[in-house]
């Protein structure tokens, strides 16, 4: 099994019996070996477990069992449980923490469709970060250039399919955190709508935008995730009940015939975000443009929730821990807990205003193309970045475009551009109205079929 | 939002204690530039919304 190959391929295979579980999870577990060295990807590889695994599935593949994803192996970011395995969700504290009981639900519900969990991956710490410098771990390295960043906080997840590791990893995205490192490293990522997916078992951060879901090298290795992984989990209290929507093997009928709208004003900013948002527009033929008022302010009170539930969440360990954090994480959760009461509430407040008026916006159409990122991929340890003619700092500002969708819980896919002959990638947000993941995975598939979007493992790793 | 600067070392030293959450030297700098991003952030959001009249988003059913 080569590097490249996809999630559809490895289950169809799986499925023939012309490829064993078994086999897969050597190879994977061969490229996590040579690479991870280099990489920063996998904090904790699984052998045993996924080897145990793999046959199990080979096992049901010749009892005749139907397995959706048959010997798909995947990774978690390290904020999911798995069972007998320390939740460290990127943190040095965390590691004092007894092993997990339980798997997530999301881990559970993938191996109970075939796939096998191979390990769990690199981010920032607590997720409060989207450059993917771990302070303890190291950082996660870009495969398609390991002196730059992965983006974060999904930065693990980002670099092991990006390098061939695994053909998809699950992430969690509370500002950006699966769409940024989705940009930086040339990925599909979807970011569900809030409460479609069970975030049961995964390391919390700001409650109120967390969110957990996928990155893939394609459209319809992304939707093989997604589909086993939906479903109702009461051990959620955000979840809401909605039937299963299954997308695999759906998306081919593309993004034809949906109203598709260019976000412009705070969204038409930075030059390389621009050419990359012109590239859709042109594939997709895109003549709508759409204000979205106050954006600005939607970001700035997803910035406030996120400091005040963060701080909030983190207390006790910043009472007690405070130098085990890391620096430039500890300083934004002690600010945090000391914000006023009153601003978190006209945030929330806000909130509510914001979504009335994206939910107007979608009246007249059904997806809004915005940049994901407001850069390429900045070089490992960079601290500043030109945003908007001003030299800025580069940590808080990669998620001014993904932030204001999130605050909302709206579903977007990010999908993986690659212009003239730079070799880093840059995403741009496919954003469809709550519930309608399926508007922006047909968009994003059309885009990956008509080769405007496009995702390949690294030069370099392809050939491990 | 008070036009008046606003004290950051004392935001600090007030907070702390209620919090009983100490902050090193070390760290204060850090926190100082934090809270000076969050008043911009809360500026903003309270110049964009005015009104309060709509439910704050996280509504508890119970």
């Amino acid at each position: 099994m080569k590097p490249t190959t996809s999630a559809v391929e490895i289950a169809r295979d799986v499925k023939a019996g012309t490829l064993t579980a078994r086999l897969v999870v050597a190879a994977a577990l061969g490229r996590i070996d040579a690479n991870n060295g280099r990489l920063g990807a996998f904090t904790q590889i699984l052998s045993d477990r996924a080897r145990n695994q793999a046959d199990k599935v080979d096992q049901q593949i010749k009892d005749g069992a139907a397995l959706p994803l048959a010997g798909v192996p995947f990774a978690v970011k390290n904020l999911y449980d798995l069972k007998g395995v320390v939740t460290r969700a990127g943190s040095k504290i965390n590691r004092d923490n007894p092993p997990a009981l339980e798997d997530a639900t999301l881990v559970t519900r993938l191996e109970a469709a075939g796939a096998i969990c191979i390990g769990s991956l690199n981010m920032d710490e607590y997720a409060y970060g989207f450059t993917g410098e771990n302070a303890h771990d190291g950082p996660a390295h870009n495969p398609h250039d390991i002196a730059h960043m992965t983006g974060g906080s999904s930065a693990g997840p980002a670099a092991a399919v990006a390098s061939g590791m695994v053909p998809f990893a699950l992430g969690s995205d509370t500002n950006g955190s699966i769409r940024i490192p989705a940009s930086f490293t040339g990925l599909f990522g979807l970011k569900p709508t809030y409460g479609r997916l069970s975030r049961h078992g995964t390391f919390p951060f700001a409650a109120s935008f967390d969110c957990v879901g996928p990155l893939a090298r394609s459209v319809e290795d992304l939707a093989l995730g997604y589909d086993a992984m939906q479903g109702f989990d009461d051990a959620d209290p955000a979840m809401t009940r909605r039937p299963m929507e299954l997308l695999a093997g759906k998306l081919d009928r593309g993004g034809a015939g949906y109203r598709v709208a260019l976000a412009e004003g705070y969204f038409a900013g930075e030059p390389e975000a621009r050419e990359a948002v012109a590239v859709v527009v042109k594939a997709l033929e895109v003549h709508r443009k759409v204000a979205i008022p106050d954006a600005a302010a939607a970001r700035a009170a997803a910035f406030l929730i996120t400091m005040a539930e963060g701080g909030a969440l983190h207390l006790g360990r910043l009472r007690e821990r405070a130098a085990d954090f890391d620096p430039e994480v500890r300083d934004r959760l002690i600010a945090g807990a000391m914000l006023p009461a009153a601003w978190i509430d006209h945030a929330q407040k806000f909130r509510r205003t914001f979504r009335d008026r994206m939910l107007a916006l979608f009246e007249d159409v059904d997806a809004i193309i915005a940049p994901a990122t407001p850069m390429r991929a900045p070089r490992i340890g960079q601290k500043t970045a030109q945003i908007g003619g001003i030299e800025m700092p580069l940590r808080p500002n990669i998620g001014i475009y993904t932030q204001p969708f999130s605050f909302v819980g709206l579903p977007v896919v990010a999908v993986p551009l690659w212009i003239g002959a730079n070799r880093l990638p840059i995403g741009v947000q496919i954003v469809a109205p709550p519930w309608r993941e399926d508007i922006a995975m047909r968009i994003a598939r059309q885009l990956e079929k008509i080769g405007a979007a496009e995702s390949h493992v690294a030069p370099g790793f392809a050939d491990a | 939002m008070s036009q008046k600067p606003v004290d950051l070392d004392h935001w600090i030293d007030a907070m702390a204690p209620l919090l009983r959450l100490p902050v090193a030297d070390d760290h204060r700098a850090g926190v100082k530039a934090n809270l000076k991003t969050a008043a911009k952030m809360a500026a903003l959001v309270e110049k964009a919304e005015p009104s309060e009249q709509p439910e704050p988003a996280p509504v508890y059913r119970p």
